[in-house]
């Protein structure tokens, strides 16, 4: 993953997408073999592709898509995706229509990595320029998006025919949207991100900073303790103070672009039991673990296990876990709303209800953004050791189960125990390591003088 | 524990308080080569102590009920079963010349005992190298080209329901039998499977239905038995099927002959089945015999070192020995038996167990000497044929579709009176009977004793929790090594950089430090992952060169290793060119690459060792010692001490040993000798493995070769 970093210097930014795109076209030619596609790791209940292709069928049989608990996502990928389920070009794969789909969603969810990145890097130069110090950063836009374009876990969930590349897609819509001050786009991203799945719902914090404070900078007192060093209080250096304007206008276009998927979507379920059916195959799907078949997540095995009696009691606790995290790092992080939105892609794709890889392809692509601040990232070989072991393990174990019997369920849950532990040492030490860089930053400008460079 | 001491050296600030875990892992890694010596020495001590360590086999399922009953097999049944022997072997049943003859003959025998009998035409395929099958399912999608009708086999399947079962499950009972050249044996074996068949048509007390397949091995046990499991688990839907054996004329002449020639309406040409399968047995009779007692032999190991659940073993054991007064064997390795080395070691674990048990009664985990060698060698056999990964009977088949199987084979003292055939018709017989009506028992598929474990003889056996143990204690040295090398060769880029490692090295305008600090270990993990990538390719390169007709051994293994070097060459010019430029800024480098390389082996090993414990642990054998003692051959000779001295001829034997085809040839050479040692042996065996797919070959090909050539290059890095 991290790997990319340093090829870019011999090779340019487009060999290596190109190279990356011609290895995604060159293994969908190969679906037959791989059987990706029905990969536990892969295709969740919410992201299957065969759901997805089933709910088509249903539809178009004048039922209702969600009967029979096949599928669960929404009415509108089915009007847009679905056709694609079933047209064939003769003598090519059977689904190269919607692998092109996918893959054309990769690449420009890369590109749109790749213009934030640009957009961090310039407020991260404008920041230390203030600040009086001078450094030279790597490009991290281009980083970024090689890491989500060579990541062996976005390219598994593109060729696995998963729709997490469209919901990976509609998320990083919604950053660039709200870095580039776009606020139509950025509502638009964060409306479709949260219908296609839930747990998005929760970056309209960062969003809501973004848009407030603009960009990932250092925190405002900084500024502040400089310029009272200095003695000249340069208003024009500071980082801007929070303003509402934006944030109410973001309020509004999300309104306007929710109400609008709304109505498509009773449109589309009209007759099949309305918007009311949508949030409780969808939704409630998510929210109650319904489907207990095993995936790389953790909740599966539990609510396997827990009595019918306690299961509400439990499923509160769950979902509560994620809401819990929310409050604190939003205050501790909240002059870098960039590196919160990764934090909290990253805690949810560990605590969410049905995980893939396609998740951890996402926060993986957006840790790229700030390769700078986490130079001193620790554990970094440790980290990655881990998730190549735990992704060549998981498969390994799931076949000890289910191929050869010998194993059991208790195989595979301890490789998604270790995942889980991986993602929480990524996330720990990752916000550690930001911490860490605002206080060397705070030392060399009140500290040590003999260090900065003023 | 890499993360603690690194934690703890790149911590800028000093702490006053350091948590007790952190102390843990720095004192272990600051400690890391006692520790690999000690942990490696326990490992390789741990491994020649399972024999003493193993554990009397029980049986864990109750509803097994093993001999519970009286056996029913009557001497009537046995002068049935004659019958169809002296029938087989009567000279008059060989004259055709596809042997079909006798096929109708037990099929006419399975007819009058009221069996349902169908005949299954199979084509035998061919094992080829499918680079991608290791981690797909068994499937029936394999598309089947170039059939000839001059090569089919028959298969006679005979199937009784169960009187008051469902149909739902059934036991399978295999009986190999080539009806060109078939021995007496073979005869005998398909005599004991019929008294049983009789046996089982008048019994009552059947819950699941008996499928008796006389397997055609002509063209192999396994490939006959393949190709009838293939076809009952994965029907073909398909109505426009790639030609078959049903198009070929005179195969289906041959089938309309005997539908008229055969009487019964129980007879049918389609593919007849029963229900799922709770576990099938593989009988076979030995020809000739040395044993001066009745023997049977008990072969296991599926592919990739696959075994069959230990009831059933125990169930068969059991039966054998204490109804039957047979004797179970195992395989062993013979070569073993003899060696002086072993038998002292194992009067030395004698006197240690006599000395503990004076010194506390309770204390009783000594085994005799005698023993102990016979479980050693018994113990190596299992070992190997886990290892190899290829099946050692037609067994084999079942189990890739979770049917727990195994393959018997019974060795009488031979001798040709009535007397004596009727006795091991009887024997047998009644042995079979017993483990099938304990099978019958099963209320559920056998889940409840061990999948994973070895055996050192037939009523003993080691289980995963005590030989994970040997292996954990071998690979726990690799990620104590690399943590401290690891965090060695941070530290001293970081003094070497002086001051500036304070803090406010981050304002260095020096932006090559910035990205390096924490993430130097890329470059090196670029190497290992081009080395690894290289694997991958050498591994798939067979499948190429096997396509080039009418190649010796020995040529396609010089094409392969020449390939293999070009590749190599190829990829290194291609991706880590740029490496060599900052290979020469960094003096610790050799370091790193250590560091990932052991990483990564110990991510292989971990990983086989779920897959195929067996070749985990032959292959740490010899790759941990390689991977730790690996240093740069110009440092041990600049520094020109003893003890750099030895490391060097060690990482130079060790370097010439873990080669693989040199290991494969050293062990070939201590079983069979060193005479007719041939390169394009290795070829053979190789091309053995993948066309079993064997998950060892992947091993070789994808763990141990890039560790042999990283290790290679760090002797001889220039530093």
């Amino acid at each position: 993953m991290e790997k990319v970093k340093k090829k870019i210097g011999s090779f340019s930014f487009w060999n290596w997408v190109t190279a990356s795109i011609i290895f995604r076209l060159i293994l969908i030619y190969f679906p037959k073999n791989l059987n990706l596609s029905s990969r536990p790791e892969v295709s969740t209940p919410l992201t299957s592709f065969r759901r997805l292709a089933e709910g088509y069928w249903l539809k178009q049989s004048f039922m209702s898509p969600y009967a029979g608990s096949m599928y669960h996502g929404s009415p509108l990928l089915l009007s847009l995706l679905g056709p694609l389920t079933i047209n064939r070009i003769e003598g090519q794969p059977n689904h190269l229509l919607y692998s092109l789909v996918s893959v054309i969603a990769d690449v420009v969810s890369a590109m749109l990595i790749r213009a934030t990145g640009q957009n961090l890097r310039l407020a991260y130069l404008r920041s230390l320029e203030s600040l009086d110090l001078v450094k030279q950063i790597e490009v991290s836009g281009d980083i970024a998006a090689l890491i989500y374009l060579c990541n062996p876990f976005t390219i598994v969930a593109c060729v696995g025919l998963s729709t997490s590349p469209i919901e990976n897609m509609a998320v990083i819509l919604c950053l660039y949207g709200a870095c580039s001050r776009l606020i139509p786009l950025a509502a638009f991203g964060w409306v479709i991100a949260t219908h296609l799945s839930l747990y998005s719902a929760i970056l309209i914090i960062p969003v809501i900073f973004l848009l407030g404070c603009g960009p990932d900078s250092p925190p405002r007192k900084l500024f502040l303790q400089r310029h009272q060093q200095k003695e000249v209080l340069n208003q024009s250096k500071l980082p801007p103070r929070f303003s509402w304007g934006p944030v109410i206008h973001f309020a509004f276009w999300a309104f306007l672009w929710s109400v609008y998927v709304l109505v498509l979507c009773g449109i589309s379920l009209k007759q099949f039991g309305g918007l009311w059916e949508m949030f409780k195959s969808t939704y409630g799907f998510i929210l109650t673990v319904e489907d207990l078949s095993p995936n790389i997540g953790v909740l599966w095995y539990f609510f396997a296990e827990v009595f019918e009696f306690f299961r509400n009691f439990f499923l509160i606790v769950f979902h509560v876990n994620i809401l819990f995290m929310i409050l604190p790092l939003a205050i501790r992080l909240r002059h870098r709303p960039c590196y919160l939105a990764f934090v909290y892609v990253a805690i949810c794709s560990m605590l969410k209800s049905y995980p893939s890889v396609g998740d951890s392809a996402l926060y993986l692509g957006l840790l790229g953004w700030f390769v700078n601040e986490l130079a001193d990232m620790q554990f970094s070989l440790f980290l990655f050791c881990g998730y190549v072991g735990v992704s060549l393990l998981s498969p390994v174990m799931h076949n000890l189960w289910i191929w050869r019997g010998t194993g059991n369920a208790n195989f595979y849950f301890a490789t998604a125990m270790v995942y889980a532990c991986l993602q929480i040492v990524l996330v720990v030490e990752g916000v550690s390591a930001m911490l860490n860089h605002d206080r060397k930053l705070r030392n060399l400008i009140t500290g040590k003088p003999q260090d900065a460079k003023s | 524990m890499a993360e603690t001491k690194e934690k703890s050296l790149s911590d800028e600030k000093p702490k006053p308080r350091v948590r007790p875990i952190v102390r843990l892992g720095i004192f272990l890694i600051s400690h890391s080569f006692h520790f690999s010596v000690v942990c490696c020495t326990a490992g390789v001590l741990a491994l020649f102590l399972l024999p003493v360590l193993a554990k009397n086999t029980y049986i864990s399922e109750n509803a097994l009920m093993p001999g519970s009953a009286s056996p029913m097999l009557s001497n009537q049944h046995v002068s049935d079963g004659n019958r169809l022997v002296k029938d087989l072997t009567n000279p008059n049943s060989k004259s055709s010349e596809t042997g079909i003859e006798s096929h109708k003959i037990i099929a006419q025998y399975m007819l009058d005992l009221g069996a349902e009998v169908s005949f299954h035409k199979f084509h035998p395929q061919m094992n080829q190298f499918h680079p991608l099958h290791f981690f797909s399912s068994p499937d029936s999608g394999k598309i089947q080209e170039n059939y000839s009708c001059s090569s089919y086999g028959i298969n006679t399947v005979g199937i009784i329901r169960a009187p008051h079962g469902d149909g739902k499950e059934a036991i399978v009972l295999v009986t190999p039998y080539n009806a060109l050249k078939s021995g007496f044996g073979e005869a005998l074996s398909l005599g004991i499977a019929y008294s049983v068949f009789s046996l089982l048509t008048q019994v009552t007390w059947l819950a699941k239905d008996i499928i008796w397949l006389v397997a055609d091995s002509q063209y192999g046990e396994y490939a006959a038995v393949a190709a009838w499991l293939r076809e009952y688990q994965t029907p073909k839907f398909s109505s426009l099927s790639t030609p078959n054996a049903e198009m070929c004329p005179d195969v289906n002449n041959l089938f309309e002959l005997k539908g008229h020639s055969i009487s019964g309406s129980k007879f049918s040409n389609s593919f007849r089945r029963a229900g799922t399968m709770a576990s099938a047995l593989v009988l076979k009779v030995r020809d000739q015999n040395e044993q001066f007692e009745d023997t049977i032999s008990i072969y296991a190991e599926a592919s990739n070192g696959q075994m069959p659940n230990l009831d059933l073993i125990n169930v068969v054991n059991y039966l054998a020995v204490h109804r039957q007064g047979l004797r179970v064997n195992v395989e062993k390795l013979w070569s073993l038996l003899n060696s002086s080395w072993l038998k002292s070691l194992g009067e030395i674990f004698e006197s240690l167990a006599k000395v503990a048990k004076s010194l506390y009664p309770k204390w009783k985990f000594g085994i005799p000497a005698t023993e102990y060698v016979e479980g050693t060698a018994t113990l190596a056999s299992s070992l190997y044929y886990q290892a190899l990964g290829v099946p050692t009977g037609p067994h084999g088949a079942f189990r890739d579709y979770q049917v727990d199987a195994i393959t018997l084979e019974i060795s009488p003292k031979f001798s040709l009176d009535k007397v004596w055939r009727n006795d091991i018709l009887l024997r047998g017989g009644r042995l079979i009977e017993g483990v099938i009506r304990s099978v019958n028992n099963l209320l559920e598929k056998f889940h409840q004793s061990f999948f994973l474990y070895l055996l050192t003889s037939p009523s003993k056996f080691v289980s995963v929790g005590v030989y994970m143990i040997a292996f954990a204690l071998l690979i726990a040295p690799l990620p104590m090594v690399a943590a401290s090398l690891y965090v060695d060769a941070n530290s001293s880029s970081n003094c070497s950089k002086g001051d500036s490692s304070t803090p406010s090295a981050i304002t260095d305008t020096d932006e090559h430090s910035i990205a390096i600090r924490s993430w130097r270990w890329l470059n090196s993990a670029k190497l290992v992952f081009i080395v690894h990538l290289w694997g991958a390719i050498v591994s798939l390169l067979p499948y190429f060169i096997s396509q080039i007709p009418d190649c010796s051994p020995t040529t396609s293994f010089m094409i392969w290793v020449l390939l293999s070097i070009l590749s190599l060459l190829t990829l290194n010019s291609v991706l880590a060119s740029p490496l060599a430029c900052a290979k020469a800024t960094q003096e610790k480098e050799w370091a790193l690459v250590k560091s990932v390389t052991i990483s990564s082996v110990f991510i292989g090993l971990g990983l086989m060792s779920v897959i195929n414990f067996a070749t985990a642990e032959i292959g740490a054998l010899l790759m941990v010692p390689m991977c730790l003692l690996a240093q740069p051959l110009k440092l041990d000779v600049r520094a020109g001490t003893l003890r750099s001295f030895c490391r060097m001829i060690c990482n130079l034997v060790l370097g010439h040993i873990a080669f693989p085809p040199a290991a494969f040839f050293l062990l070939k050479g201590m079983l069979d000798g060193f005479g007719n040692a041939n390169v394009g042996d290795f070829w053979m065996w190789v091309e053995s493995l993948w066309a079993w797919n064997s998950a060892t070959y992947l091993f070789i090909g994808m763990v141990q070769l890039p560790c042999w050539v990283l290790c290679i290059s760090i002797l001889f890095h220039t530093c």
